[in-house]
């Protein structure tokens, strides 16, 4: 499926799940994510990450809901479920969707500009170099007697500082690339948004809506 | 071919109150490799980015042509193709995550037709030798590795001219011999014309006939003759003494056992025993793109390592993170990564609270202050400090610090004579107060002689102690 619609279809439901109140859609979005997450061979340990950190927060929430005593079951039920389907939903977005793709899609078929989609893809390759910089701040600070904790402000400042003078350097090197904002560029890879990718989503959202609003529980 | 003319160019950088470049004019020969030369911070960086039209020079004056073409004049379009430039940091020149991939993107910004990618993508890795590592992500690399990625990426972008920026600063001097064959072939069969800014003249006799001395902001080009005896005049410094090799009994404090070091699949260090002697001061040195640094890195438990490393007999990776990072501390090879704040009283303050000696006067500190020319300076921003100043300043918050093994990464680079002699007279008085283990790795081997007890050269992924043997 197209990425930029796929994107779209993801953030569209998990925004209209959040003011309905219909567990048995949520479930049987929760069935369908984890049926298309394992046909795409998501490992099996991301899955269970993917399980137990909202099972552990789902439940908390539930619990102390249920402490509080004024929720309903019904209430409790869709609580429960609605953490899951966020979690799924992202689950199958970011698991089933290569970062390059999506770029090329959103400056392709969403007309993003194209300085904000390479930007942005840029900094993600960097991933692993931020993480480095972050530990040696951290080394750094332990030499001097202090210890920064994720919460430590002075170790964001650190990294900000860090991070900017890495996109001056990036910006430069994109400049030096012949990247030019908003000048034509060509496409290596065409990113097609066919038909079928448009009623795949309108029918799987229209499916949704009948489910959410034909009385089921 | 083009010809690179720079006429009258001042460049003053906001804040500061000389300018860095200083009506400058020179002019780099077309389908010629030229060397710039000159002192770290002179500004052959801001001139090479100015070239290459990556510094805004609006309120300066001067001007730049290629072929006599006013930069300003060249189509928006055109301008990667006139011009493109290789950078010192080689993992911060990259958009996408592989070779192919960033390619691809470099061909797409220049409006490459989709089917003619592949050809001209398989022609410049071919040609820079690297067809192997076309699918590999980038961020895998060694720096060699990705400095050919960036050099292959301007052969695929057809630039007519080329300008390097320290490109071999962290690379190892094999890959550095590569490049500079393949950078000669550009300029010799493809008429390339090449601009690159080195401090280190080593190997280049033989390529390079005109050399460009950048100095007090102006340019000199140096004729054929005198430039062959500048660079005879470049060779690099020997230890003036002759350190002991240490003797078996000596107390070690560090001390690794099938210690092998790796960067992505490139073995730095074969594994192999590595002692390292209480309260004396071993000096390393080796090649760029060594390893220095990475065992440095592996020694503050910041980089993986095999084998087993312990200190005064417990596994480093036993010890309590929070401890042992005040027995073994790093003094950064970059200033900025040791600092946490903002101004240097707050940085001075942070190491005298959690500091070795307890009573450490404030006498005392302006002493040290003045001693080593920062005094005055307590409420400057700790970033607007020049790179020596900011150099001194991280020495001397380490050595307040005093850590019972203290390693030091570069640290006298970018400072004057003066200066080092005064921060080795410094190391060598906390060292006697606090009876501290110094290990430390420089290229600057010059006044270093009072301070080296041990030197432990690293060559052909090897660490080895060399030296006099001792006469019991």
């Amino acid at each position: 499926m197209n990425p930029s619609l796929k994107l779209a279809w993801v953030v569209l439901l998990a925004l209209e799940l959040s003011f309905t109140q219909v567990w048995t859609v949520n479930l049987v979005l929760i069935v369908i994510s984890l049926i298309l997450m394992l046909a795409c061979h998501v490992p099996l340990k991301r899955l269970l990450w993917l399980t137990g950190v909202p099972l552990f927060f789902a439940s908390a929430l539930v619990w102390s809901l249920t402490l509080q005593g004024s929720a309903s079951h019904h209430f409790l039920i869709v609580i429960f479920t609605r953490m899951f389907v966020y979690v799924y939903l992202g689950g199958l977005f970011t698991q089933t969707t290569d970062p390059l793709i999506l770029t090329r899609s959103l400056e392709q078929n969403a007309h993003l500009p194209s300085k904000f989609a390479y930007g942005f893809l840029a900094a993600f390759n960097l991933m692993p170099k931020i993480q480095a910089e972050v530990a040696s701040i951290k080394a750094a600070a332990l030499m001097r007697g202090q210890v920064l904790h994720v919460w430590s402000p002075q170790l964001y400042f650190k990294a900000i500082l860090t991070a900017m003078h890495w996109s001056d350097q990036l910006s430069l090197a994109m400049t030096s690339h012949g990247f030019v904002e908003g000048a034509p560029r060509t496409q290596a890879e065409v990113i097609p948004l066919r038909r079928r990718d448009w009623w795949l989503t309108a029918g799987s959202l229209i499916i949704i809506q009948v489910g959410l609003f034909t009385g089921l529980p | 071919m083009a010809v690179v003319n720079v006429n009258h160019l001042t460049y003053h950088y906001p804040h500061q109150p000389e300018p860095v470049l200083n009506d400058l004019s020179v002019t780099f020969p077309a389908g010629k490799f030229s060397l710039l030369t000159g002192i770290s911070g002179g500004g052959k960086s801001t001139l090479l980015k100015l070239i290459a039209g990556l510094l805004p020079n609006s309120d300066n004056h001067g001007t730049i042509a290629f072929d006599g073409q006013p930069w300003t004049s060249i189509p928006v379009s055109q301008r990667a193709q006139t011009v493109a430039m290789l950078f010192q940091e080689p993992s911060l020149q990259f958009t996408m995550d592989t070779v192919e991939n960033e390619c691809r993107f470099v061909l797409e910004n220049l409006q490459v037709a989709p089917d003619a990618m592949p050809d001209r993508i398989t022609t410049a890795l071919s040609f820079i030798g690297i067809t192997n590592l076309r699918h590999r992500n980038l961020m895998t690399l060694s720096g060699g590795e990705q400095q050919k990625v960036a050099l292959a990426i301007i052969v695929a972008m057809n630039s007519d001219v080329i300008l390097l920026d320290e490109p071999f600063a962290s690379i190892d001097p094999a890959a550095r011999q590569i490049l500079l064959n393949k950078l000669v072939a550009l300029c010799t069969d493809h008429g390339k014309t090449i601009v690159l800014a080195d401090h280190d003249l080593s190997g280049y006799a033989h390529w390079v006939d005109h050399l460009a001395v950048l100095e007090a902001g102006q340019v000199t080009l140096l004729t054929p003759a005198e430039t062959q005896a500048r660079f005879a005049k470049f060779v690099p410094e020997k230890l003036a003494i002759h350190p002991m090799i240490p003797s078996n009994d000596a107390a070690t404090v560090l001390q690794g056992t099938q210690l092998g070091l790796t960067q992505g699949d490139r073995v730095l260090l074969e594994p192999q025993g590595l002692p390292l002697y209480e309260h004396k001061t071993t000096l390393i040195t080796g090649p760029n793109g060594s390893g220095k640094s990475t065992l440095f890195r592996a020694l503050v438990r910041l980089g993986k390592y095999q084998g087993v490393l312990t200190y005064q007999g417990t596994n480093i990776q036993k010890i309590r993170q929070r401890r042992y990072a005040r027995q073994v501390s790093l003094m950064f090879q970059t200033a900025a990564a040791q600092f946490l704040n903002v101004t240097v009283a707050e940085e001075l303050a942070l190491s005298l609270k959690y500091g070795r000696s307890t009573d450490f006067s404030a006498e005392r500190l302006d002493g040290l202050l003045t001693r080593l020319g920062l005094n005055g300076r307590q409420d400057q921003v700790l970033y607007s400090l020049s790179s020596g100043q900011q150099k001194k300043l991280q020495l001397l918050c380490m050595l307040i610090m005093a850590p019972p093994v203290l390693l030091l990464d570069e640290p006298f680079k970018g400072l004057d004579l003066a200066s080092v002699t005064t921060v080795v007279a410094l190391l060598r008085e906390v060292q006697a107060e606090f009876n501290l283990t110094l290990i430390l790795v420089s290229h600057q081997l010059s006044g270093l002689d009072e301070l080296v007890d041990y030197h432990l050269k690293l060559d052909d992924q090897h660490l080895q102690y060399v030296g006099v043997s001792h006469e019991s």
